[in-house]
């Protein structure tokens, strides 16, 4: 049954945020949203996008976002979204994941979507922490991190999503910072419109906890367009997720084309072709 | 009349071949047949065997005793000696080691002319099998040759019978396309895998899909998605990843996304014994995934109910949106039956519900409790609310599932001597029983269980238990059920399906008791 909106905001429910007062989780809806909008006064349908998220707090956005979706297991933003690509191609499918979601629980699914290129987006909004379970370290947390799961402190380097993604070819690599509501607005716009696998990493602060690595907006800069592999590779290694002084690049890092999923089988294909959701294909 | 071949050999010689070759014969004259299959988990080498039962009536098992060997190495001879006998034909592969691949065509040929089957009947099958191959006319000389080495014991006339050979693998995928399924999900896993070929060489003439994704957690996963979105999807394993796919069959049951899943068995714990049988997952089947939600289980007993009961899983998923695990297993997905007997008509499956990217729908579902929007909820009432509807759920599909057969008898009506099981032993079973007084009971809706098993059990004097695993586990769902426990059991858990003659024996035994 559609959800009930907001007076005189469409895509937006009527459920009341629960998230932290100053949590940039608001900053990332409103991007998400303002980008939804945009693409919707560009000619797409409300009902053409389907988000999945996974648990956590960054899931809480299921709620808020007034359009369809599957609000999955922890970890499992990924492998929804793909399948609800193959169940419809026509989709516009957005997953919205933690770093704990994507790097620690669900990180084959990560890997593989940048493997097999189906035509979605994620939005990986990047605390450095697994916040809604009260704060332990995820992969992406700084070296010596101490936590209540880990008193004696972080010992393994953080990973680098950025760069894994690049290794594993993805075809759309982006970094935002949530506080910059316009840059991450513009390149959740063009992670949907890019065809095939967008990964954009979205780096928050937690406003309670791993509170060491908040602050780093001085830091960041923008890359002005998406770069050759090789360089795009360089940028990655430059913020490599620890406490330090180096310099965070920020936008596209890299975009190309690869066949996606669904170009790769014509059974796919004719639905896209035909506009058709399987349960509209007469056999 | 009843004939038992062995054809046992290396991996990699054509055993299969072989077999095939005399099962397509054997059927083009209208006689019955089985074929076991017996594999080590080896690709190259080992001992693979297979048993081929023929017969001019209805069969659906082997026997322990051999009347003819057909041996593609010495070792064949050295590993089944108990099973030999004076009367016993060997059938040699040494007179034939020149003709290379062509061997297992000269061994089809020698058992051929054993079996007394007409030369040029054995030559028009091999001449439809091999059409267009550049050693099709080798193949026919080393038929030829094969043939003329063996003197001739047996006589098989033509008979009037027209059955088909079918597999429980190949079933699966006949009953996902009598469905109309849309997409099919799988990681491979033995013996679930022939079901992902058979789907995915089907795919394109059917117009589905068929996917392998990167692990079982992603195949569940996946299917929430895309049956989600509309299409009518399944998705198949074995024990050890229906066991990765739990949280997701636990997600089903709150966002009530309709889900078929297909578990055919092997051996267990762990990797167990990756390429032999066993009824060991019951009880995962009927209780994996955490929470209280409703779920139907269904366990077929030969191919054709697996095409039947297949249609059926897709039908009660999408209609109850509901999760339906067909659970079958190796000896059924990889054994050969011959029957005669038609598949009931399939039911239509038609997807009635709303789904994501239909005009002015918003659809939200998830695996949190929600309330009527999808929207998550913590409320208590809420949650008593759906906890309720769950249930009530599970009742209007027990009340469903009686307009198919929850459970069949077979043998004697009237015999006071009453046999329960499922699934694979089936055939064995009726094999067995059918000079014997005994009535026999094939539970087939392992959930919801059929109110008609107490009314049966309580007509019998003498109740036995068959099952292949070691505790009885659909023993424990009637005690549970019934309050009746079955105190006699004939349980086999060495990863071998029964054989119909040594059951025989064991069953008239029992009467004797
Ligand atoms: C299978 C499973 N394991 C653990 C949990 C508990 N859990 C809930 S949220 C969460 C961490 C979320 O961290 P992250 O994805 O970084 O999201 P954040 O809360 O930081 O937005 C965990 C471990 C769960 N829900 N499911």
């Amino acid at each position: 049954m559609n959800p009930p909106s907001l007076p005189g905001d469409p895509l937006r429910t009527t459920k009341k945020i629960t998230w932290c007062p100053s949590c940039p989780d608001n900053m990332i809806l409103e991007s998400s949203q303002k980008a939804i909008e945009s693409l919707i006064k560009q000619g797409h349908k409300r009902e053409s996008f389907a988000m999945t998220c996974g648990v956590g707090c960054h899931g809480k956005i299921f709620d808020y976002l007034n359009i369809s979706g599957l609000y999955g297991l922890h970890g499992r933003a990924i492998p929804l979204a793909i399948g609800i690509k193959l169940g419809n191609p026509n989709l516009n499918v957005i997953a919205f994941a933690g770093d704990g979601d994507t790097y620690s629980e669900g990180m084959a699914h990560f890997i593989h979507a940048c493997r097999f290129n189906p035509d979605i987006t994620l939005i990986v909004f990047d605390n450095q922490s697994f916040s809604l379970t009260t704060g332990q370290a995820t992969p992406t947390s700084q070296l010596g991190f101490k936590t209540k799961s880990e008193p004696l402190g972080e010992f393994n380097q953080p990973l680098n999503p950025i760069h894994l993604a690049l290794s594993a070819n993805a075809t759309f690599v982006a970094r935002c910072n949530a506080r910059d509501l316009d840059h991450t607005q513009q390149t959740i716009e063009a992670a949907i419109k890019h065809k095939g696998f967008s990964f954009v990493e979205v780096i928050q602060d937690c406003m309670v906890f791993n509170l060491e690595t908040n602050g780093k907006d001085d830091r960041m800069y923008k890359i002005p367009k998406p770069q050759k592999l090789s360089r795009a590779l360089k940028l990655a290694r430059q913020f490599d997720y620890n406490q330090s002084e180096t310099k965070i690049p920020l936008g596209i890092f890299y975009q190309t084309h690869r066949n996606t999923l669904y170009e790769e089988w014509p059974q796919l294909q004719n639905l896209k072709k035909k506009r058709i959701s399987w349960k509209q294909l007469k056999r | 009349m009843r004939l038992n071949i062995l054809i046992g050999g290396k991996a990699g010689q054509g055993i299969n071949k072989v077999s095939a070759i005399i099962a397509q014969t054997l059927l083009s004259q209208g006689y019955f047949i089985f074929n076991y299959r017996d594999y080590p988990s080896i690709i190259r080498g080992g001992h693979n065997f297979n048993v081929l039962s023929i017969s001019d009536k209805q069969i659906s098992s082997h026997e322990s005793k051999i009347d003819i060997i057909i041996a593609l190495d010495e070792n064949t001879k050295q590993v089944h000696k108990n099973n030999i006998n004076k009367n016993t034909i060997i059938i040699d592969y040494k007179p034939f080691l020149n003709l290379g691949l062509n061997a297992n065509i000269a061994l089809a040929g020698a058992l051929a002319k054993v079996l007394g089957i007409e030369k040029q009947i054995l030559l028009t099958q091999i001449n439809s099998n091999l059409k267009g191959k550049p050693y099709l006319k080798s193949s026919l000389e080393a038929a030829t040759a094969g043939y003329n080495s063996q003197k001739q014991t047996n006589q098989l006339k033509k008979l009037n019978n027209k059955p088909t050979l079918l597999s429980g693998s190949k079933a699966i995928s006949l009953g996902a396309i009598n469905s109309n399924i849309d997409l099919y999900i799988a990681y491979p896993m033995t013996p679930a895998t022939n079901a992902l070929h058979e789907l995915a060489k089907k795919q394109l003439e059917h117009n589905f899909m068929a996917f392998q994704a990167e692990s079982e957690i992603s195949v569940v996963n996946m299917a929430l998605g895309s049956s989600f979105a509309g299409a009518k999807t399944m998705i198949g394993t074995s024990g050890g990843g229906f066991d990765l796919m739990t949280e997701g069959l636990s997600m089903q049951g709150i966002s009530e996304i309709p889900l078929v899943v297909y578990l055919a068995s092997r051996v267990g714990p762990g990797t167990g014994i990756p390429t032999y049988n066993m009824q060991g997952d019951l009880d995962i089947a009927l209780r994996a995934g955490h929470g209280e939600f409703p779920r139907i289980v269904i366990a077929p007993g030969d191919p054709t109910e697996t095409i039947e009961i297949t249609n059926q899983a897709f039908y009660l998923s999408e209609k109850h949106k509901a999760l339906t695990i067909i659970l079958s297993d190796k000896h059924i997905a990889e054994s050969e039956f011959s029957s005669t007997i038609k598949p009931q008509k399939p039911i239509k499956v038609k997807v009635n519900r709303e789904v994501p990217g239909e005009k002015n729908t918003i659809i939200k579902a998830t695996s949190y409790e929600h309330n009527q929007y999808g929207i998550t909820t913590e409320d208590p009432t809420i949650a008593i609310t759906n906890a309720n509807k769950r249930l009530e759920k599970y009742k209007k599909i027990q009340q469903a599932c009686t307009q198919f057969p929850m459970i069949k008898t077979h043998g004697k009506k009237n015999s006071k001597n009453l046999i329960i099981a499922w699934g694979s032993p089936k055939g064995a079973i009726v094999d067995a029983i059918k000079d014997l007084d005994y009535k026999f009971l094939q539970v087939i809706y392992m959930k919801p269980l059929s109110n008609q098993i107490k009314k049966e059990m309580q007509k019998a004097n003498k109740i036995i238990l068959i099952e292949s695993n070691l505790t009885g586990q659909l023993g424990r769902i009637i005690r549970e059920k019934t309050g009746i426990s079955i105190k006699n059991r004939i349980l086999k858990y060495d990863g071998r399906p029964f054989r119909s003659d040594e059951l025989k024996k064991q069953l008239e035994r029992e009467l004797r008791k």
